[in-house]
């Protein structure tokens, strides 16, 4: 018998936790670059949310395509979007993903599936339709997944594209990532329906709730529903509820969070010192391998910063190019 | 002095993958609460006049306090007081258990429990001898009875009034412990089946093929879930002193195949070895060298080669309301007669 018990094989597990680590590693580091001022634009941290977009993005391929938010770090690197160029992104430099003009909160990487973080609440429901449609229409069994937190759950966008979904049978996952705040309101006090499975069930679309600190959790609920969407068995909704390490954005002072809150998410809602616990208490994965991971994670982040820095803004005359498509 | 009811209502019972894999039910959180606010009116309408719930926040706190308003405009005295108990919310299992506990401390006569067989099995962890009432909210739901909860309600009622003898109105029943080596991890209150995943990971089965052996405290034929299979070959009551074991193989590993209803809406084959009774007090070695148990629907243990698995029948482990015979002798005593 093999002595891993988990779902995926060990270099599975391993790309997991390296891609966890970078997202982790990578807002961390945001978080003290953006207090010296460098980075224009604000920048909204994924620290402690690493688990959901990790566990979901493990079961897809660059065919399948993700909308993501205002929150779009994790999900671009659990996608696959190059660090280096992310980092030189938020910079505002012309070697980013979108070359310098889009910033945190517009990252795409249309070869990696990845449609764009979001800065407008909600958007990227009804954009992921249209992929999904697209993939439907061409057969080739793609499927969408929309990232919304509990506050753009409210957005008329969200529910419309629920509609959209279920009438035409989109291979659509909407995926609400609840850390309990939208922005700063709690959601007991902004959200009037207050499951979000119960709005799902009133467009007929099946919901499912998953603890989006633990990534095997993550990883077989969202394996289940995937599977189902690509097969034609339309779409569905998960519920990933976790933590967020950081404030809504960085300079959030987070005064309506309770004492002791956010010291209690980072010892004991920590997705990856559970991943970590659970890997090395098996047996699979010693701590050494995952030193090794830690250190070269934190090699490229330090590379990618010192890059960005030292990269190009755009100039003057790139004001116009990449703006609009000729069609 | 009137006595005190507990109830906790698991807000989110009913929201995990067989959803998808099958096409259970999701009862919405408006739902929950009218079943609590018809359960209120019948406990009100017996004599109960304090009632204290477990807090949460997801939204059945809030639809119940604006029944309560809206009552009270139309000058309608139909419910208790209600208190909840005070407790940080965590939205996990952790505000049963704790909830549960204050419930015993604060000498609740009955405790009243909306879910599936998870939540009745959190609250029992922590009941100790004070009765429950199961009303079922969840997906598979061998536990609480199928009825009206304004019944449930009423026959609470009645019995938490003292109107009806502690020895109609409760009953004993059985439990499964489950221990590692010395160490008493859980307890079951229907089943107990082993699988071959090796992960706790979405926490519910719904694969037949990976099922190995089940242990329970009473099978059912006219329920879902693991208790079918065992109800399905040998019935056996919450009352009878015994259990049962079913070992357990894919289909075509095995010399007898039944067909059974899993979950909602999914009914498979699985290979069926040998069937026991489980005597009470006596621990059963588990012979599987690694997987998960799987507790009354859900995987919780992962145990492998080194760990050495025992599960015991306990027998009158925890009491509950036995709402046929409370209505019953009601009925016989006149005790719903107003002249």
């Amino acid at each position: 018998m093999s002595n891993n018990p988990f779902p995926l094989p060990k270099e599975k597990l391993l790309e997991a936790y390296t891609k966890m680590k970078t997202i982790r590693e990578f807002e961390e580091r945001l978080h003290i670059e953006f207090a010296k001022g460098d980075i224009p634009g604000f920048v909204h941290l994924y620290a402690g949310e690493e688990a959901s977009g990790t566990g979901i993005m493990m079961h897809l391929e660059d065919k399948d395509r993700i909308a993501s938010t205002h929150r779009g770090h994790g999900h671009c690197i659990a996608k696959g979007v190059e660090v280096e160029g992310m980092m030189a992104e938020i910079y505002g430099k012309v070697t980013g993903s979108c070359r310098g003009k889009g910033g945190s909160m517009h990252i795409a990487d249309l070869s990696k599936g990845m449609m764009g973080a979001n800065g407008i609440l909600g958007a990227g429901a009804p954009l992921i339709c249209g992929a999904a449609l697209a993939s439907k229409y061409r057969g080739d069994g793609g499927v969408g997944i929309t990232f919304f937190g509990d506050g753009a759950s409210n957005q008329g966008t969200v529910l419309e594209s629920m509609n959209l979904a279920a009438v035409w049978n989109l291979p659509v996952i909407f995926v609400v990532e609840n850390n309990g705040y939208a922005e700063s309101t709690s959601i007991d006090y902004a959200v009037a329906v207050d499951s979000y499975i119960d709005r799902a069930a009133g467009f007929g679309i099946p919901g499912v709730t998953v603890d989006g600190t633990d990534f095997f959790a993550v990883y077989e609920a969202a394996g289940e529903i995937i599977k189902r969407a690509r097969e034609g068995g339309g779409p569905a909704f998960l519920e990933c509820k976790m933590v967020r390490f950081f404030g809504h954005f960085e300079g959030d002072a987070q005064t309506y969070r309770a004492p002791g809150e956010n010291e209690d998410n980072r010892a004991n809602k920590d997705c990856l010192k559970i991943f970590r616990s659970k890997v090395t208490k098996a047996g699979v994965i010693s701590d050494a391998e995952l030193k090794k991971i830690d250190d070269a994670v934190l090699a490229r982040i330090e590379a990618s910063v010192q890059k960005a820095k030292a990269d190009p803004l755009p100039t003057a005359k790139d004001l116009l190019t990449d703006v609009y498509v000729s069609y | 002095m009137s006595p005190l009811v507990g109830i906790v209502a698991n807000p989110v019972s009913a929201s995990d993958i067989r959803r998808v894999v099958a096409n259970a039910s999701t009862l919405q959180v408006t739902d929950r609460a009218n079943i609590i606010l018809r359960v209120l009116s019948a406990l009100r309408a017996c004599g109960v006049e304090n009632v204290l719930m477990m807090p949460e926040k997801s939204g059945i706190r809030r639809h119940i306090t604006r029944a309560y308003e809206r009552a009270a405009n139309l000058k309608e005295d139909i419910f208790p007081q209600i208190h909840h108990v005070r407790q940080d919310i965590t939205t996990t299992v952790q505000d049963t258990f704790k909830a549960t506990a204050a419930m015993k401390e604060a000498g609740c006569k009955i405790i009243i429990v909306l879910g599936g067989d998870g939540t009745h099995r959190a609250v029992v962890s922590q009941c100790g001898d004070i009765p429950i009432a199961g009303i079922s909210t969840g997906t598979n739901n061998a536990f609480p009875e199928h009825r009206e909860p304004t019944i449930t309600g009423l026959a609470v009622g009645l019995a938490a009034m003292g109107r009806v003898p502690d020895a109609i109105a409760f009953e004993g029943n059985k439990r499964l412990d489950i221990k590692i080596g010395d160490r008493a991890e859980d307890i079951a209150i229907v089943d107990v089946a082993v699988v071959t995943e090796r992960f706790v990971g979405a926490k519910a089965i719904w694969k037949p093929e990976n099922f190995r052996e089940l242990f329970v405290t009473f099978s059912d034929p006219e329920v879902i879930g693991m208790s079918a299979i065992a109800g399905l070959l040998e019935p056996v009551s919450r009352r009878d002193p015994h259990g049962l074991m079913v070992a357990l193989s894919p289909p075509h590993e095995a010399k007898l195949r039944l067909n059974v209803p899993f979950a909602p809406g999914i009914i498979g084959a699985i290979g069926i070895g040998e069937v026991k009774h489980m005597m009470p007090g006596v621990p059963v070695k588990l012979d599987f060298p690694a997987g998960t148990i799987a507790l009354d629907g859900e995987r919780e243990l992962a145990f492998d080669q080194t760990d050495d698995v025992t599960i015991t029948l306990v027998k009158d482990a925890f009491r509950t309301v036995n709402v046929s015979a409370i209505m019953n002798y009601a009925s016989k005593q006149g005790l719903m007669k107003l002249n």
